[in-house]
């Protein structure tokens, strides 16, 4: 056997190249978001701040307006992820569980919207909105978002739902328990862990996404953090790039310890959902 | 997994139909459950037809028809929005970096993610670390992302010149995004560096499934590292890999926000690609008509793509019974 110390040390040294272009982006970020101005727009550039000015932080929150995105992001993920989740569990549920004709069909009409990016269908989407009065409008966002997770949703939440066994709720019919109360007692409690990863995935993507929020809003208070965050680099004569970095860690910095923390239970359930 | 039970399904029914004519309760009980499932996925049929499908629907409408600024649809106006897309002093450039940036990111992507995954797959002291930063760039939006590289990649006060030159890579600063020359590539490299996480999840997914006993088989029988790489490992993981090909294809094919960011195709167009280019059709120029020529041609070659997924999956499914 290998001695498992020069092992680990031969493993981390074939990743250190792609560990290292990983993570320099953080690096940057974290290294412009504390310097001084000054420093930010001196030639050559350094990595180490003079020194670490906090206060950097305090300035941007004021001065982009990130707060309020940061509102319109929360309001919007959430609100999103519980609407897929309300529309995704019972379809789901019907796909794993129950036997009908043109599931076949269903399965794969989920299969083609999961195709579609919001990008090759943004035009059709701005004038759907359009019609119905909700540019501009956080809801525009929240329905769009909808429609783009829920073939991601129903496919991830019936592969789970397979998974667990038809017995129990089987058993608990027999001793007379209503399909409400096997739903209530026995199915859903046991399907929860798979609804909350599904939730986060989707949050995770309301949070980070830009098309949409780029088409269909149109005033600054009603910015998303991502877009937010793009309206102080995109267009514009002098880009303060230590606000910049200081709002983009701000809005990375917390879905990549969610992600980071949750790794392995996000990962293990994409798998089931990706390949089954 | 779906032909199993779709034949347990054809026999259920079979059954049900059976049950039927011996016993009426039966019959009337089953109304009830018949309809259910149909009432449980209805929601979610309605609400893709609404947003998805509608627009779909609106915008070959309007590809058919001569549109004003304002969309406005007016006569049919036989295909002339897709002669003028395909005539398109733009197109063929923005169809070739389509296929170039695709190909590219898909090929590099899974070349690079295949040894990344066998490294993740043993054992080793700090292993989750690994695997946890090497998911990272999968959390960060693609935005996000952008702006950061766009500003590292500054040519006076960017990151990676000050290193490149501080390790003696390099003498003169490079403006890397506003030289014709270098943006697009750096940009496919950065494609590259975002699709690695979902990449390298899947084809972990597919390893963590291989059973170890024939790999020692292989092994007293003789067989080199690289023999039982080549003969065992990838034949067992190709449906793995043909899956992570087609969907890798249809995201970056769709990749929007990157370039957006960091060039919005620009110097001179030489980082358009059809999405970009799409965008600037529809919400710069306000070429109503040609975009959604655009969109429509695009919407059909992701639907082959995806009859192309469907395809594999099937294929990988009934392997696996």
């Amino acid at each position: 056997m290998e001695h498992p110390v020069r092992k680990s040390l031969l493993m981390w040294l074939c990743l250190s190249p792609l560990m290292l272009v990983i993570l320099f982006p953080f690096a940057v970020m974290v290294s412009t978001a504390v310097k001084p101005r000054l420093e930010v727009l001196s030639y050559p550039p350094h990595w180490l701040p003079s020194e670490i000015r906090l206060q950097n932080f305090a300035d941007m929150w004021e001065a982009t307006r990130l707060g309020p995105a940061v509102l319109n992001s929360v309001l919007v993920s959430i609100a999103a992820t519980i609407l897929c989740l309300l529309v995704a569990i019972p379809a789901a549920y019907a796909s794993a569980r129950m036997e009908f004709t043109g599931k076949r069909l269903f399965r794969q009409f989920l299969l083609v919207t999961q195709m579609l990016s919001p990008i090759v269908l943004v035009l059709g989407i701005f004038r759907l909105m359009a019609r119905m009065g909700l540019v501009d409008q956080l809801p525009a966002l929240v329905l769009a978002y909808v429609a783009f997770n829920l073939a991601f949703s129903v496919w991830m939440l019936q592969a789970y739902f397979q998974t667990i066994p038809k017995e129990l709720e089987e058993a608990a019919k027999l001793d007379g328990a209503s399909a409400l109360q096997r739903l209530q007692r026995i199915f859903l409690p046991l399907a929860l862990p798979a609804i909350g990863i599904t939730a986060v995935f989707v949050f995770i993507y309301c949070w980070n996404e830009f098309v949409l929020a780029m088409t269909l809003l149109r005033s600054p208070e009603n910015n998303t953090l991502t877009f937010q965050t793009f309206s102080l680099v995109g267009g514009r004569y002098q880009v303060e790039w230590d606000h910049v970095m200081a709002a983009t860690l701000v809005a990375s910095g917390p879905v990549a310890v969610i992600f980071a923390l949750l790794q392995r239970s996000l990962v293990s359930g994409l798998t089931v959902g990706a390949v089954k | 997994m779906a032909s199993s039970s779709s034949s347990a399904g054809k026999a259920s029914e079979v059954g049900a139909r059976r049950g039927k004519t011996r016993a009426g309760t039966q019959a009337n009980g089953r109304i009830g459950s018949v309809s259910a499932p149909y009432l449980l996925i209805l929601p979610a049929i309605l609400f893709a037809f609404w947003i998805i499908g509608y627009p779909i629907y609106d915008m070959a409408n309007m590809s058919v028809h001569a549109v004003n600024r304002f969309g406005k649809t007016t006569a049919f106006n036989d295909f002339a929005n897709y002669q003028r897309l395909f005539s398109h002093q733009l197109f063929l450039g923005c169809l070739i970096r389509t296929l170039v940036w695709t190909v590219f990111v898909v090929g590099g992507t899974v070349i690079l993610s295949v040894p990344i995954a066998l490294v993740l797959n043993e054992k080793f002291y700090g292993r989750t670390l690994a695997r946890i930063i090497i998911m990272l760039p999968w959390a960060v939006s693609l935005t996000m992302t952008g702006i950061v590289w766009r500003w590292s990649l500054n040519g006076q006060f960017g990151m990676v010149n000050a290193t490149l030159s501080s390790f003696g890579l390099q003498d003169t600063p490079v403006e890397w995004l506003a030289t014709a020359g270098t943006a697009f590539p750096i940009l496919i490299a950065i494609g590259i560096l975002v699709s690695i996480p979902f990449t390298v999840t899947v084809i972990l997914g597919g390893l963590s499934s291989l059973q170890a006993d024939i790999f020692e088989a292989a092994k007293i029988d003789g067989a080199s590292g690289w023999q039982r790489f080549r003969y065992l490992t990838l034949p067992l993981i190709r449906p793995f890999l043909n899956i992570v090909l087609v969907l890798n294809f249809i995201y970056v094919f769709n990749s929007f926000p990157l370039i957006w960011v960091m060039t919005q195709g620009d110097p001179a167009n030489s980082t358009d690609i059809l999405v970009t280019w799409l965008y600037k059709l529809a919400f710069r120029y306000g070429e109503l008509g040609i975009a959604s020529a655009l969109s429509i041609v695009m919407f059909l070659i992701l639907l082959a793509l995806t009859i192309t997924y469907a395809a594999l999956a099937m294929r990988h499914e009934r392997r696996e019974i």
